[in-house]
């Protein structure tokens, strides 16, 4: 892999961010939306799911954007996907808007069956981003040359990223099958969209990576050139220094007294973070290798991730090249 | 609060249903909890959708699953377990359980197979909210109507989901009892024929909606699979109903799994709204792998003083050179041992007071909160297990406020 792979992640025109509910995926999307956004890009972040996040981890006490989206920074727009909305703006595009629709989103038959059926929130939400990547500014340039989807944590977003096969495998004929199709091209063209996991390193988020990227690979088929790995403790001391809780465990007792705690406090304090340290270096190797994909390492960030300065320096990371684990 | 809460509870109840995020342990603590109560002479199951890989080879159970399997009585003696008490453990295969819930109430074979092989159920049990999840509880309910087990741990799966499965019946009845339900229903529309007119008007233009949208090929699809199902309903309406009571009895209790780290205590929080959504109350929250202070209490504060600082430094250098000799790089050292410290300081203090919010919120709830302090090895093993059973249940593992408010 060579640099310019790091950077063409701002070169799709969409991102997907994908990972269980903990792995900072929303971290992760704010970062990239807003590296994307400093080095001069129009950028889109479209949060899916109940609750809005992001808005709060760029700007802390930030007020919900809602679905009609804000322009939180120059250049920053954020958004929130709620599947009526979506489905309200749709029937209207489809059929006019007038009162027969919102007669219809007003039907209380209406919502049960929807409130019941499952899918079509996917479904809208992906109708949605494809059609917020066909909005044009008055030159009739694309309004976002980057739309970053923070997809919902449940089974790592699958159920969204396979609806439209489904959809166009359920249903035979149609506006709805020819409107999926549509979303689903999108998704499987490697020059417009990228999926991107994030993952931590530890056993089960990292067997779990695993499986994902196989189905996205076997079953989806939609873009995946490299794994986010988050959240990953630095080494504890420099090489050279090899062993130091040992060292420190073997001082006297008493010899830092009334200057620091005890040399086994130490010790121990030394010897979790290298343990955490180590168990991480393991999955991350383990989860280059089961994917096959290059990782790009994010360090864990002892202040949180809330705020511009952290995002910035995860941003930075985030476009290094991502490093070849396995052969 | 202490560990005698949460004793009692494994001693008393049928069902412990732990909910909580992915990556917390929640499949660690549920077979940890249902080992305690094994070796409380009691006949224990933990029941489990998504184990890690080695604690699913530590309990015995691979990738075929849906039947339990019983732990070893050789293995189980050495933890401590009497005679009376045993522990199983099951896999659950949530497609396999949501099939075997259409084979029960399905009115014939045809109809069985009529649903089975419809597109759109295909992808119904995978994907209508909650239901996956409804069908574990489906599983729990068969299995506690059986005399095998005084004990069920259920281990839910790990998505925003997971308390879904108390609505999911509701909901799915509701869908067919709506009056675009009745509609489609109809054995005309299945046929083809569409007999909107003689429909009341909103459902009739929702309809007409639906079919400029989607296309008439998928209204009869989805019309032929609602068909099948609701031979079904009525079992099925009788059966939530009684999952639905014994969940809120008394014989089950819901038990919040939290990680300890700021993000995890906070996506826990969530488990605690959702659950009084649904008037379910939560028994008690368990704060898994918290990091504590070596010597106990709270961590020191780290050394703002600059002075006070390079004093620090200077003494454990000279320490560490007095024992290591001249070679060695003592400064550097120094520096790194009491950087790592301040940091596991503050890792220590986040979990603390993540974890304090987490018991205010069990404690407002009426419950309690237990803490598990992290362990220094992964748990693969029925050993491992115990260990961590040891400190759910033992005195050194009482909450201990670390930092002072």
């Amino acid at each position: 892999m060579t640099s310019e792979s790091g950077s063409s992640l701002f070169e799709r025109r969409l991102v997907i961010v994908s990972g269980k509910g903990g792995t900072g995926k929303t971290s992760v999307a704010a970062a990239l939306a807003l590296g994307a956004a400093r080095a001069g890009r129009r950028v889109l972040v479209a949060e899916v799911g109940p609750d809005e996040h992001l808005p709060g981890l760029l700007e802390p006490g930030a007020a919900p954007v809602g679905y009609a989206g804000r322009e939180l920074l120059p250049g920053l727009t954020s958004m929130r996907v709620d599947p009526y909305d979506a489905l309200g703006e749709y029937l209207a595009l489809q059929l006019g808007a007038g009162p027969l629709i919102r007669m219809v989103l007003r039907n209380r038959g209406f919502r049960q069956l929807m409130d019941a059926s499952p899918g079509w929130r996917e479904l809208i939400t992906l109708g949605k981003v494809w059609h917020l990547g066909e909005q044009r500014d008055a030159s009739g340039q694309p309004l976002y040359d980057l739309i970053v989807v923070d997809a919902p944590a449940t089974g790592h977003g699958i159920t969204l990223l396979d609806v439209p096969r489904v959809v166009v495998s359920a249903v035979r004929a149609g506006p709805l099958r020819r409107h999926t199709s549509r979303v689903e091209a999108m998704l499987r063209d490697p020059d417009h969209t990228l999926l991107l996991p994030v993952a931590l390193a530890e056993e089960l988020p990292a067997r779990e990576t695993a499986e994902f990227v196989a189905r996205v690979r076997q079953e989806i088929g939609i873009p995946v050139d490299r794994v986010v790995v988050n959240a990953v403790m630095p080494a504890p001391y420099p090489p050279g220094l090899e062993n130091l809780e040992a060292k420190l465990a073997r001082l006297p007792d008493t010899c830092l007294e009334g200057v620091l705690p005890r040399p086994s406090v130490l010790a121990a304090s030394v010897a979790h973070l290298r343990a955490r340290h180590e168990l991480n270096r393991r999955y991350v190797e383990e989860i280059g290798a089961s994917t096959e994909l290059p990782v790009i390492e994010l360090p864990y960030l002892m202040t949180g991730t809330q705020g511009r300065e952290p995002l910035q320096q995860l941003g930075e990371a985030l476009v290094a090249p991502p490093r070849v684990v396995a052969a | 609060m202490s560990a005698s809460d949460l004793d009692a509870l494994i001693a008393s109840r049928r069902i412990v249903v732990v909910v909580g995020c992915g990556g917390v342990g929640k499949t660690t603590l549920s077979a940890a909890l249902a080992l305690h109560a094994a070796r409380s002479g009691r006949r224990a199951l933990v029941l489990t959708i998504d184990p890690a890989r080695r604690l699913a080879d530590a309990l015995g159970i691979g990738a075929i699953g849906n039947q339990p399997v019983s732990l070893p009585r050789d293995g189980l003696r050495a933890l401590g377990v009497p005679d009376a008490g045993s522990l199983d453990a099951l896999m659950l295969d949530m497609k396999r359980t949501f099939d075997d819930l259409v084979e029960r109430f399905a009115d014939s074979d045809e109809a069985r197979d009529r649903i089975l092989s419809n597109a759109i159920y295909q992808h119904v049990s995978d994907a209508l909210a909650g239901s996956a999840e409804y069908a574990a509880m489906e599983k729990v309910y068969e299995l506690s109507e059986r005399s095998e087990y005084q004990l069920i741990v259920l281990d839910t799966p790990p998505s925003q989901h997971a308390v879904d499965f108390l609505e999911a019946p509701t909901r799915l009845l509701e869908f067919l009892d709506s009056r675009l339900v009745q509609i489609l229903l109809h054995p005309a529309f299945a046929a083809g024929r569409l007999g909107f007119r003689v429909f009341h008007r909103g459902a009739h233009r929702v309809l007409q909606v639906l079919e400029r949208v989607s296309g008439l090929a998928f209204l009869e699809d989805v019309s032929d699979f609602l068909l099948a199902f609701e031979g079904m309903s009525h079992g099925f309406r009788e059966r939530a109903r009684r999952v639905r009571s014994f969940l809120s009895g008394p014989e089950a209790a819901f038990l919040i799994a939290a990680g300890p780290a700021r993000d995890a205590a906070e996506l826990a929080m969530r488990f605690f709204d959702r659950l009084a959504q649904s008037r379910v109350p939560v028994a008690g929250v368990i704060a898994n792998r918290v990091r504590v202070w070596p010597s106990g209490g709270a961590p020191p504060d780290p050394i703002e003083d600059a002075a006070q600082r390079e004093r620090a430094e200077s003494t454990l250098a000279r320490a560490l050179a007095d024992a290591e000799g001249s070679e060695f790089p003592a400064l550097e050292a120094a520096r790194a041992a009491i950087a790592a410290s301040d940091q596991y300081a503050l890792l220590v203090r986040e979990d603390a007071r993540a974890t304090q919010r987490l018991f205010d919120r069990a404690r407002d709830a009426g419950g309690f909160g237990r803490t598990v302090p992290e362990l220094p090895l992964d748990v693969h093993d029925l050993e491992g297990l115990a260990r961590v059973a040891d400190a759910l249940f033992g005195e050194s593992t009482g909450e201990t406020p670390l930092v002072a408010d």
